[in-house]
């Protein structure tokens, strides 16, 4: 199996705080990596290092080494648009720009200097095909996107991660603030994107991480505490700790 | 326990009979205030303003000169070129104070280093308190010699400097505090995760804060826009000190003197009497009817703006 992404002894410190501590992790290309853990664990954390999305926030420092298509994501002279590109993200609260649903979708590729209007509209259209969201909006592109309901806002969130074109799709509990209906499409939708695209998720449902996953990366404190395919993790888990988290003994 | 329950609903009754006195009293001044505007503005047209006729409404709201004839023996008042200047130098001051007002505000709210962010802050609301007649001094004492010079220079004449640019300047001077503290608040209040999804997909921070961070935050910025028109509308003090009080116009050239509604208003109000004092009551309606319309105006466009993709 190919590893798109790859980390070896990845550690991240908010000033004295240790969000991570030696973290191997191989993400394998057209797979869903779930990443479980109760509250605070880092695995949120973990998610944010793989677009660098943790440059934002004042005093971390990331140790380690993460590889992407081989190729080091952390350091100087690392082009951190190239790679945002390539590893798209969805958010956990559905956040549509306030715009047309059409310029949400388009807002990616505009800003990477795509003008031509045929080819956005020809981008945005696949994108939303993709995310199982055009049939429901293809006659109203040009209404507000904050106007969809929150199950919606998710695909087209999705569809706008889309548009870029990535290889991977990080996944922050993408589906916690949506009702049961609304998961489930989006966990239709999961199961049908992992043929083109690597999708790295974040959830805090067991049953989700079961039902849509193909690999499973328990973190506790920080730490992976067990990694490997989600149906012997569940099944056979080799760690008394998974066990107990799994079996819903806390977290 | 019952007589607890009928004692605090009493008490709040009590207190909301209260608030509505309070708040008929405060809107009841606005109508007392337009009302005694009116009545005295209205004389001029409506009397023969002791035999000497009375002031043609026509006239007086499209005339290019304030007074033809004698001040005390002629009724040609003319407010037309007056209206006309008052809505261009708002324009002009919004023109200039705006960009530089938001701009200052982005990096304040998202570009500035932490200290610098708080110093500029205090230094924005403390400009924001300096009374306007501060201002006009900075204006009178700093940019007139300063213009009347690049005039002359340029070879326009310009009554010592006192002018429509000197004008626009001292306002956007005043307004630019405004405009950017109303939007620096609306900056900081957008929703981090819009500016994440946007880096997120690959836009610089550059990208990101004016196509995301602005257009999230266009509703409060909007308002502070209102604020600064509302206040080169209304501001006379300072204006009557740099504009030049012309008496005939309108003034469209940047280094001609020009007359807003206030500052002609203001102008020897206190040193005549008969018409030439009763004609600035009229001028008091003038200015309400331009402060409301603009007023209305703007916040129409601003539903309008707000509502497209809100």
């Amino acid at each position: 199996m190919e590893k798109v992404i790859e980390t070896q002894e990845l550690s991240l410190n908010y000033g004295d705080f240790n969000a991570l501590a030696n973290v191997n992790l191989p993400i394998y290309r057209n797979k869903v990596t779930a990443l479980i853990g109760p509250s605070g664990c880092g695995k949120s954390t973990f998610l944010r290092c793989l677009n660098r999305m943790n440059d934002l926030i004042d005093n971390v420092k990331v140790e380690g080494i993460i590889r992407f298509n081989g190729e080091p994501v952390q350091g100087v002279g690392v082009d951190v648009i190239e790679l945002r590109k390539k590893v798209g993200m969805v958010f956990q609260k559905p956040n549509p720009f306030p715009m047309s649903i059409f310029d949400n979708v388009a807002y990616g590729p505009r800003q990477q200097g795509v003008k031509n209007k045929d080819k956005l509209k020809e981008i945005v259209e696949k994108a939303l095909k993709q995310a199982a969201l055009y049939g429901e909006v293809k006659d109203r592109m040009n209404e507000s996107a904050t106007r969809l309901s929150g199950g919606q806002q998710q695909r087209l969130c999705i569809a706008r991660a889309l548009a870029m074109e990535p290889e991977v799709l990080l996944m922050d509990e993408p589906t916690s603030a949506l009702d049961p209906m609304a998961t489930q499409r989006i966990e239709e939708l999961i199961e049908e994107l992992k043929k083109d695209y690597t999708i790295v998720i974040v959830t805090h449902s067991m049953q989700q991480a079961a039902r849509i996953s193909d690999n499973t990366a328990f973190f506790l404190l920080g730490e992976i505490i067990e990694f490997g395919l989600t149906s012997e993790i569940f099944a056979n888990p080799r760690d008394k700790r998974t066990e107990d988290y799994i079996t819903g003994r806390f977290g | 326990m019952k007589g607890t329950r009928t004692s605090l609903s009493q008490i709040d009754t009590i207190i909301g009979s209260l608030l509505m006195i309070l708040a008929l009293v405060a809107s009841s001044f606005i109508v007392i205030i337009a009302a005694f505007i009116t009545i005295r503005g209205i004389l001029p047209f409506i009397t023969d303003n002791s035999g000497l006729g009375s002031v043609n409404v026509l006239q007086f709201l499209t005339n290019t000169v304030w007074l033809r004839g004698t001040t005390f023996l002629s009724t040609a008042y003319g407010a037309g070129f007056i209206i006309i200047n008052t809505l261009y130098i708002a324009f002009l001051t919004v023109l200039l104070s705006f960009p530089i007002g938001v701009l200052t505000a982005l990096f304040i709210a998202k570009v500035a280093p932490r200290p610098i962010a708080a110093t500029m802050r205090t230094i924005i609301e403390l400009l924001a308190s300096i009374p306007s007649i501060v201002f006009g001094l900075v204006g009178v004492g700093l940019f007139l010699p300063v213009i009347y010079n690049i005039a002359r220079a340029m070879g326009y004449s310009s009554g010592g400097g006192s002018s429509v640019i000197a004008t626009v300047f001292v306002l956007s001077l005043m307004s630019i505090p405004t405009i950017t503290a109303v939007a620096e608040v609306s900056i900081r209040q957008v929703d981090e995760s819009l500016e994440q999804a946007s880096l997120a997909l690959g836009a610089s921070p550059t990208q990101t804060r004016f196509k995301i961070t602005l257009l999230a935050a266009k509703s409060g910025i909007f308002s502070g826009a209102i604020l600064a028109v509302g206040r080169s509308l209304g501001e006379a003090t300072a204006v009557a000190l740099v504009s030049g009080n012309a008496r005939s116009g309108p003034s469209f050239g940047l280094f001609e003197t020009t007359a807003t509604i206030t500052s002609t208003l203001l102008q020897g109000l206190k040193e005549t009497n008969g018409i030439d004092y009763d004609i600035r009551f009229s001028l008091g309606i003038l200015l309400m009817v331009v402060i409301l319309t603009t007023n209305l105006a703007l916040n129409f466009i601003k539903r309008k703006v707000g509502n497209v993709h809100g």
